[in-house]
């Protein structure tokens, strides 16, 4: 008998897990909230650090996942222990016998408009990292009407505790020079500052990109918080902020403001996680077995964590930890349940 | 017994007199000394001998000058009337406990109240039935406590007042008992008595309040013993015909006797380190508080009769909002005042520090003991000494004033002239740092002057400087003064007759610390209620269902309680919060607090969100840009600034 697996999140980690799931020969059933699969890349334009198109790859992941049972549009409503197993009840009337569950529900963007000072939803040319992609990709927002001086904010909803944001968002960074790079590619007579707290750039080909953004792009980076946002009367902004490294309080008129949301631990994640009896850590991300070892296991036993459901992960970490959670299943299903194992080796000999 | 109506008493009055004049015929038979009132009578020696020096000492600290204003109080009619109502009200009846909790008010004015009477009776029946040969002076100090132990009633010649006496004696005595009996009650389950925390009691309190539980059924034992020699009513003469049944004809009374002055010896000798100082120290703090005299140093003089004065009743426990989490419960100002009497200076300063300056405590103690006051007094001690540079106020104070005399208000121009007495149509609108970090109630606001054609002008439009009460509430007194000096000039300077204000912050060191003639100073609610008094805003009921939040400093640091809710009540359908006006809880994001945490601050936010959401309101409304922004972070329902709510339910 071939046992069930169920993936909350079609996400990226989602979809990574799924594949492999299916590949060692499981029954996978993915279920995503939303009506699309493909979470937040599939709102992404291009990805840090070699400008490669997010949508292209999506749409390999995608076609990984041939045979899984995928329900878009769908949530999990009740879910209680049978046995060995999960009863899951779905909000389409699906109810699913799963012997393993992994949550890959991945990470909201913060609130921007919860750190009021910024002004975003008050001020006209206030957008954040998202709705610069979207405009990346649709070429158009009624926001960004040819800037010439621009703005990002580093560290929004990410290392402020006063936010309830402790932990660092980890991507931020890379986006913000990566999306600092492409304004000065869409608008060449514009001047782009970021302004940084640190700059967290850590991965390979990283340094090449910040470097660029000096050079090639001319982007200025201020490092100090910015205190306020106000508008003038023409509509644009004025930003006061810090330059700690000039030791001088600083500031700029600009005609567009960017801000880094960070990641959040995700809300409907939380729920289904209470569902199930996760636990989560202060940060609100799920806790994990062991955060070296054991990365990919809960504190229930079934139940297995990937992708940014347990802190901020980059897209190549987020599809590691997919793979790995796979592999971490396919251990615990073996062992659990010996009686499958036999239908499992005949699959995998490929008769 | 027969109970006498009030007719006769009123009758017998005037015969007190007569049997004064005729010595001979008496109705009560006097004796004299005993061993047993040495306990006692050592214990009272030792009180009275330091509560002498402790008074000597507050008066000696208290300058010259706080002392004439205190002196002129008390001859001061109304001050005096103000006196006279507060001690009664306070001390004895405890009404403001009384209105809150009912069972506890009853419990605290049994034994306030009642011990009170027992004493004064005491004395009324020795003035009354004592013959002139032994006079109060030749039986002491003694007398009128252990009266029924040395006066005895003489057959035949009872009389009908001195049964009233002993009726209300009795009574009294009973009305005590009920009272200790709940304390004793609270001591096991205080819920019932409305309080989910009560104080941790030392071992002095331990010791005083154990002799103070003893002192009162140990005085019936003894009256009753004696009751069928000394006389008494309903409660010891019934008691004693008991006692007779059980123990037969003689009663041997002198332990009992003994006990009780042993009890109430070790009482008045362990009160001075106890929490029952405040006993006597609360008649002295309520005369200060009424005479205006505030406390300038966390410790000494008028401080240390405020810090006596806390009985140390531990409401404030319940009314911290840090007390969400039990691990918070030792930064409440009932400890806070017993760690100052104790000179912890460690636990003092860490205490002082964490404290968000809410003033619920203040609110709701029963003495008015200024908690926040001492603690800001208290870090005063440390913070005031830190350095500081406001130099760059005096180099920019020109052009500090500049901005907002060429801002873009249409009737500046005509500002920019030598300005004369200040117009009192001109307003000027001060933003302060707070409303900058919330750029939508700047926003609103701007809108609602438009609206009503407000000729105003926006002082720091451009950004200003600090109002100064951070300043101040972090104890930095010193660099307060400096920003206050600098933005007193730049509003005199402006010749505007009404400063409106859209922070609490700002509005209460404005109006308190500025003394700005001249100028009304108002906070953005109360304008905004006199723009639609007059008829220059025209709102209308959008139907919304709102729930207000009062912030701290508007609502309990400025008593705005009414304006906000009377406007709002006109745009929507207001519903009522957990708790309310003075009640109401700290939103958490406090300036007040020097080194509370944020988890523990979103504990405090979350409380007060689910109180404020009792009724399930569609927008909780405030008038604080600091409590907008926290409750903006956690609330599951939209939170919107009172001028954003006024703002959206303009009538065209």
């Amino acid at each position: 008998m071939k046992n069930n697996v169920l993936i909350a999140g079609a996400g990226p980690a989602g979809l990574e897990a799924s594949a492999a799931l299916q590949r060692l020969g499981y029954n996978v059933i993915l279920i995503e909230r939303s009506e699309t699969i493909g979470g937040h890349l599939a709102r992404w334009d291009r990805l840090f650090p070699d400008g490669e198109s997010a949508s292209a790859a999506l749409d390999s992941l995608i076609e990984g996942i041939w045979g899984v049972k995928c329900f878009t549009d769908t949530e999990i409503t009740s879910a209680n222990r049978l046995g060995k197993s999960f009863n899951v009840i779905l909000s389409n009337g699906i109810i699913v016998h799963a012997d393993a569950v992994l949550m890959t529900t991945g990470f909201d963007l913060f609130e921007a408009s919860k750190k009021e000072e910024y002004g975003y939803g008050i001020y006209d040319h206030v957008i954040t990292n998202a709705d610069l992609e979207a405009f990346f990709r649709n070429g158009s927002d009624p926001r960004i009407n040819n800037p010439s001086r621009i703005g990002f904010v580093h560290c929004v909803g990410s290392r402020d505790e006063k936010a309830g944001c402790r932990s660092c968002s980890k991507v931020c960074c890379a986006t913000a020079v990566k999306q600092a790079c492409e304004m000065r590619q869409a608008f060449p007579n514009s001047q782009v500052y970021c302004f940084y707290m640190d700059l967290r750039l850590f991965g390979r080909h990283y340094e090449d990109m910040y470097l660029s953004a000096q050079r090639d792009y001319g982007v200025r980076f201020i490092r100090g918080r910015v205190a306020e946002v106000s508008e003038n009367l023409d509509g644009s902004l004025m930003i006061k902020a810090e330059d700690t490294v000039a030791s001088a309080p600083l500031k700029v008129s600009l005609d567009l403001l960017v801000l880094m949301a960070g990641m959040r631990p995700s809300v409907s994640g939380a729920r289904i996680g209470s569902l199930l009896g996760l636990q989560s850590e202060d940060d609100g991300y799920f806790r994990v077995m062991d955060g070296i070892l054991d990365a990919q296991r809960s504190t229930v036993p079934g139940l297995f964590l990937a992708g940014a459901a347990t802190g901020p992960k980059t897209l190549p970490e987020t599809l590691a930890d997919a793979r790995a959670a796979a592999v971490e299943i396919d251990k615990y299903l073996s062992v659990t349940f010996p009686e499958a194992k036999d239908f499992k080796q005949l699959m995998r000999k490929g008769w | 017994m027969s109970l006498l109506d009030i007719s006769t008493l009123a009758a017998m009055f005037p015969a007190i007199s007569a049997a004064q004049a005729s010595p001979e015929v008496i109705d009560r038979i006097p004796s004299s000394y005993s061993d047993f009132v040495i306990p006692f009578v050592a214990g009272m020696v030792f009180f009275l001998c330091w509560v002498s020096i402790g008074c000597v000492r507050i008066f000696m600290k208290i300058g010259p000058s706080d002392q004439a204003k205190f002196w002129k109080s008390l001859v001061n009619p109304v001050t005096a009337a103000k006196n006279v109502k507060d001690l009664f009200c306070d001390c004895l009846f405890h009404v403001k406990i009384w209105k809150r909790k009912p069972l506890l008010g009853y419990m605290h004015s049994a034994i306030a109240f009642g011990w009170f009477m027992l004493i004064v009776l005491g004395h009324i029946e020795v003035a009354l039935f004592l013959p002139k040969h032994l006079s109060p002076r030749a039986g002491g100090l003694f007398y009128p406590i252990f009266y029924r132990y040395f006066v005895w009633i003489n057959p035949g010649h009872e009389t009908l007042r001195g049964s009233f006496f002993f009726f209300l004696m009795d009574f009294f005595l009973l009305y005590v008992l009920t009272g200790i009996a709940l304390a004793v009650f609270k001591r096991f389950r205080s819920i019932v008595l409305g309080m989910k925390n009560t104080t941790r009691p030392s071992t002095p309190d331990r010791i005083a309040l154990y002799s103070l539980w003893l002192i009162f059924p140990l005085r019936l034992l003894a009256e009753s013993f004696t009751a069928d020699l000394s006389g008494g009513s309903f409660l010891t003469l019934g008691m004693n015909h008991l006692l007779h049944l059980v123990f037969g004809d003689s009663l041997y009374f002198q332990p009992f006797w003994w006990a009780y002055s042993i009890c109430l010896g070790v009482f008045f000798a362990a009160m001075p380190f106890t929490r029952y100082m405040h006993i006597l120290t609360e008649v002295l703090w309520i005369l200060f508080r009424n005479a205006g005299l505030k406390p300038s140093h966390p410790r000494k003089g008028v401080s240390e009769a405020e810090i006596y004065a806390c009985s140390s009743c531990g409401l404030c426990l319940d009314a911290c909002p840090m007390n969400v989490q039990r691990k918070n419960l030792r930064f409440s100002s009932v400890y806070f005042i017993r760690f100052l009497r104790r000179h912890n200076e460690r636990k003092i300063n860490a205490i002082a520090d964490k404290c968000l300056m809410c003033g619920k405590c203040l609110a709701l103690c029963p003495v008015s003991v200024d908690a926040p006051a001492l603690r800001r007094a208290q870090r005063r001690t440390v913070n005031n000494l830190l350095p500081y540079d406001y130099s760059y106020l005096a180099r920019t104070s020109a052009p500090a004033a500049a901005p907002f005399l060429g801002s873009a208000a249409p009737a500046t121009a005509s500002a920019s002239g030598p300005v004369e007495a200040p117009s009192a149509e001109k307003v000027m609108y001060f933003a302060g740092c707070m409303s900058h970090l919330t750029p939508r109630i700047i926003k609103a606001v701007e809108g609602l002057f438009k609206a009503s054609g407000t000729d105003y002008v926006f002082a720091d439009r451009d950004g200003g400087i600090c109002c100064g009460r951070p300043l101040l509430l972090a104890g930095k007194t010193d660099a307060a003064a400096e920003v206050i000096e600098a933005n007193k000039k730049m509003i005199e300077e402006a010749g505007c007759g009404t400063l409106v204000l859209s922070c609490p912050i700002c509005y209460k060191v404005f109006s308190e610390e500025y003394s700005l003639k001249g100028v009304r100073v108002l906070h953005y609610t109360q304008y905004v209620k006199e723009l639609v008094g007059s008829g220059r805003l025209r709102l209308r009921n959008g139907g919304a269902k709102y729930v207000y939040h009062d912030p701290c400093e508007l609502g309990r640091g400025m008593g705005v309680y009414s304006e906000p809710r009377e406007v709002l009540g006109l745009v929507s359908d207001l519903v009522p919060a957990g708790h309310e006006r003075k009640e109401s809880l700290c939103c958490g994001g406090s300036l007040g607090s020097l080194t509370l945490n944020s988890r523990d601050r979103d504990k405090i936010t979350e409380a007060a969100v689910s109180d404020l959401t009792v009724n399930s309101p569609e927008a909780i409304v405030t008038a604080c840009p600091l409590c907008l922004a926290t409750f903006s972070r956690k609330s599951p329902v939209k939170v919107r600034d009172f001028s954003e709510a006024v703002l959206d339910n303009l009538s065209a």
